[in-house]
């Protein structure tokens, strides 16, 4: 006879199903809603309509100039573009900010000015700066991007436990020694943390961007749907936001956990 | 970081944990001023405001004086905007009209959000039920449910309360959500030992021990419903500090838009001020963390 037993959780067959049927109703609910006309058709576009309109787009230009994936790449281009700009800044900026006095004692002050603005409130005076091309675009998503980065990296090197500091001084380091070699490998989930939330930033002032200035991209393909009165359009434009947003989302996650494996979150 | 200083140690402990608070009475010396918190944070703010102006008179960043307004400039601007009406309302009514979206935005979606949030975590049928809807429609940006608001509601005030809803309610019912999952186990077995029911269990270590968490996420929410509010009424609106930058855009008056992003500022940073006094008062348990 073995010590024990091997123990088996079995989820309720309800549980399983549950969440299957909750998007199926809410999906067919929408379509009913929308066919019975209870919703009419120039708010809303049934789910069958945009999945019509998602194959079409795919070959037909019309009527906002461009195909589905040359929307989505425009896109790509400037969330991708703003994001690593803002790792590459926001990160170095934030662990050192965490460990050398100097370094928080100059940004500290002209960062807490910038973090209360909303990336938004920005899009005007880029649009005088840059204009309405790719930098101007880039510039307030990298903005968007830069606050997270800079927080999580400075909370992950204060986050540091001090009895490892004071062990790393008793041995005679250097404080540039114990900052390589002891704060940014102890800030690394928090930086890690800082990948997933500056992309949500990132994509979030994308879309505001796109929506405001722009002659290509997923948001402007939204706000052409408005103007056209296609809800079709707004609601396709919507959906691929979201899905590339999570899709992206999705490869940093499997990049951070080849990474960081072994790491204790 | 001069360790010859003489240093005299007070410390705290957090947890089981002691951190030293070192407090350094060196002899004053050039060094120690130069490295000084304060003469850094003055030597700093005066160079971002010396650079601003230069950058402004120069015309680096473009020709003519439209690219990029004098800090002065942007101060009298301001000063004028309290005095002269813009759309029929000073500054302070442009600054209600937006305070108040949020506030009634912001009222809405923590009332529906955390309870919902609470009631997911505690009930696994509840959330099969919620969880993938919600999934669903989480990761589009609330930005971009302008358009299709738009259509729905038309360019009213319905329309911009609807999305600082939509944007503030995923991080209050995911905060709220996440804050119940994670308290520690051993506490419900505290509960439970000492005859506690479910219901005690619920009461007295569920909503405690979530509280913080659901605070940040208000914080979250709160950031949140101030980009929404402002990124509506730059899309459409006739009221509101969206309403003065763009106007300020559209008269190419960057004193006016920078004026505008001034007060956004300092308007959503005394609603988190606000929200983190609140959290202070209700939930004094939590654990202060030092950070930003």
């Amino acid at each position: 006879m073995t010590a024990y037993r091997e123990v088996v959780v079995r989820t309720p067959l309800a549980l399983k199903i549950l969440p299957i049927v909750s998007v199926a109703t809410f999906f067919i609910a929408w379509e009913i809603v929308v066919r019975t006309g209870v919703v009419p058709d120039t708010m809303l576009a049934a789910p069958t309509t945009v999945t019509q309109l998602l194959f079409d787009k795919f070959t037909n230009m019309d009527p906002d100039g461009a195909l589905l994936h040359q929307h989505a790449w425009v896109s790509i281009q400037e969330a991708f573009g703003g994001y690593f700009l803002a790792l590459a800044v926001g990160l170095p900026l934030g662990l050192a900010m965490g460990w050398f006095n100097v370094a928080e004692g100059l940004a500290r002050p002209i960062f807490e000015i910038i973090r209360p603005i909303p990336p938004v409130a920005w899009i005007p005076l880029t649009i005088f700066w840059f204009g309405i091309g790719l930098p101007g675009k880039i510039f307030i998503i990298w903005l968007g991007g830069l606050v997270p980065c800079v927080i999580n990296a400075y909370v992950g090197v204060k986050m540091t436990n001090p009895t490892l500091i004071q062990m790393a001084r008793t041995y005679g380091a250097s404080d540039w020694q114990i900052f390589r070699q002891l704060c940014i490998p102890s800030a690394l989930p928090m930086v890690f943390g800082a990948l997933q939330i500056a992309l949500a930033c990132c994509w979030t002032n994308l879309v505001a961007a796109e929506l405001l200035a722009a002659d290509a991209g997923l948001g402007f393909m939204i706000t052409m749907g408005r103007r056209l009165a296609m809800p079709e359009m707004v609601v396709l434009g919507m959906f691929m936001v979201g899905l590339t947003g999570a899709f992206i989302g999705v490869i940093i996650d499997r990049v951070e956990k080849r990474l960081l494996a072994g790491i204790r979150r | 970081m001069s360790q010859e200083a003489t240093c005299s140690a007070a410390s705290s402990s957090i947890a089981n944990e002691t951190v030293g608070q070192v407090v350094d009475r060196g002899p004053i010396s050039l060094g120690r001023i130069l490295t000084n918190r304060w003469f850094l944070h003055t030597v700093s703010i005066v160079a971002f405001f010396w650079l601003w102006d230069w950058l402004a008179r120069s015309n680096v960043l473009g020709a003519g004086s439209s690219v990029l307004a004098r800090p002065h400039e942007v101060l009298e601007q301001l000063a004028v905007l309290t005095r002269e009406e813009l759309a029929e309302l000073t500054l302070w009514g442009h600054v209600w009209a937006s305070t108040q979206r949020v506030v009634i935005g912001f009222s809405i979606a923590a009332a529906i959000a955390v309870p919902l949030g609470l009631f997911m975590a505690l009930n696994r049928y509840v959330n099969a039920i919620v969880k993938p809807l919600f999934d669903l429609l989480k990761p589009m940006p609330p930005i971009s449910w302008i358009s299709i608001s738009i259509l729905w509601f038309g360019i009213g005030e319905t329309s911009k309360v609807f999305i600082i809803v939509l944007g503030t309610f995923v991080p209050c019912l995911l905060n709220a959500y996440n804050g119940v999952r994670l308290v520690e186990p051993e506490l419900y077995d505290v509960v439970r030992m000492l005859g506690g029911k479910r219901r005690d269990e619920i009461l007295h270590v569920c909503f405690p021990a979530s509280f913080p968490a659901i605070f940040a996420g208000l914080q979250i929410s709160l950031s949140i419903a101030w980009t929404c509010v402002l990124a509506a009424e730059l899309v459409s609106a006739r009221s509101g500090m969206g309403y003065i930058i763009v106007q300020g855009m559209n008269l190419s008056q960057p004193a006016m838009v920078i004026g505008g992003m001034a007060v956004i500022a300092a308007a959503a940073w005394g609603t988190t001020l606000l929200v983190t006094a609140l959290e202070r008062k209700l939930c004094p348990w939590k654990r202060k963390i030092v950070g930003l």
